[in-house]
């Protein structure tokens, strides 16, 4: 007498297999679909560097890279106000959101501290594939120039 | 056996209550080893929260359009309505710091009824009054800053977040009309306050 039974073991080989792939399908499906959820895709009109890029695009990026972003731009203006402001544009080039602390302090010409209650540990994120900008302003006019400091945040 | 057992486990407890100790240490005001709350505001927030409303109110050149220079600014009153208990006076005094230590403005400690120095405001109207004059001279404020600072808590689940705002307000005492304004928020989410941001 034929009989149809639960047990797995009942089931040909083949079939097994085949439910194996499907469960590895499904969960391969899923994971892509929940990162694609968690990304964002950027797009800009901006082709070409800012007129107040400067270069120190390359130093950004080695201490950016510790918070693994990717430094695309630098630019420093003076803003209608009087003091200098910096905007540094990191792209999150990875496929998880990055989490980290910076901290912009000014400096004067002559290469001093300009202590400042504006200098501060600002914490920040970005999405996958998103650029961020974070920025600074002098506290006087006399900042010419600034150190940055970042710290990863888990 | 059974005693060397004793030992081992007595030596095993000790020395993880040892690492689960944190002596109290000195670490940066602000830092990020500081405590991070999801319900209250924590001194990091403010430190953000002055540093923002430092850099919009510079970098617009809000104060150079005073009458006098530098502006004579009265702070006013900075209602902190969120369940979270702290001085305001922490934020404004930041941003009074920067404004006058730099010579942007001045602060005036002296005026309206509920002046910040009394002591102040009373030898002035004495100085005044024996100068033969009604009111105190050299005091004529440009601006005063009001603001309120607002709290939004939600929840999913286990997890909580908690977004604090910040507004402030500068208005032109001549004019009456707000010369400038400024909000700067801060959102914070998880199922715990933590260690370090």
């Amino acid at each position: 007498m034929n009989r149809l039974t639960a047990n797995s073991t009942d089931y040909p080989l083949r079939t097994k297999v085949s439910a194996t792939a499907v469960l590895f399908c499904s969960v391969a499906t899923t994971s892509m679909l929940l990162l694609a959820c968690g990304s964002t895709n950027t797009t800009y009109t901006r082709t070409s560097p800012a007129d107040s890029a400067v270069e120190t695009r390359l130093q950004m990026n080695d201490i950016l890279t510790q918070v693994f972003l990717h430094c695309r731009e630098v630019r420093e203006f003076r803003t209608p106000g009087g003091p200098m402001e910096v905007q540094v544009d990191a792209d999150n080039d990875g496929f998880s959101q990055r989490n980290f602390a910076y901290k912009f302090t000014w400096l004067d010409p002559q290469g001093n501290v300009i202590e400042s209650p504006m200098s501060v540990w600002k914490s920040a994120s970005v999405a996958s594939g998103a650029r961020i900008t974070i920025r600074s302003l002098a506290p006087t006019d006399s900042a010419t120039d600034f150190r940055l400091e970042v710290r990863r945040s888990d | 056996m059974s005693s060397s057992f004793i030992k081992s486990l007595a030596l095993a407890v000790f020395v993880i209550v040892l690492g689960a100790c944190h002596n109290a240490r000195p670490i940066e005001t602000g830092g990020t080893e500081s405590i991070t709350s999801i319900e209250d505001v924590d001194m990091q927030d403010i430190m953000k929260a002055s540093s923002g409303m430092l850099e919009s109110m510079l970098s617009l050149g809000v104060l150079s359009q005073a009458q006098h220079k530098p502006a004579q600014v009265i702070i006013g009153q900075v209602v902190n309505d969120t369940s979270s208990r702290f001085d305001v006076g922490e934020m404004t005094y930041r941003m009074r710091e920067q404004l006058v230590n730099s010579g942007q403005a001045v602060v005036v400690t002296t005026w309206g009824a509920n002046a910040e120095d009394p002591t102040a405001q009373a030898e002035m109207r004495r100085k005044a009054i024996l100068a033969g004059k009604t009111e105190i001279e050299g005091v004529q404020p440009d601006f005063s800053l009001s603001g309120k600072i607002t709290q939004m808590m939600r929840q999913s689940g286990n997890t909580r977040q908690g977004t604090f705002t910040f507004r402030l307000t500068l208005t032109n005492l001549n004019t009456g009309l707000e010369a400038w304004t400024k909000t700067v928020d801060m959102t914070k989410q998880g199922n715990k306050n933590s260690v370090g941001f």
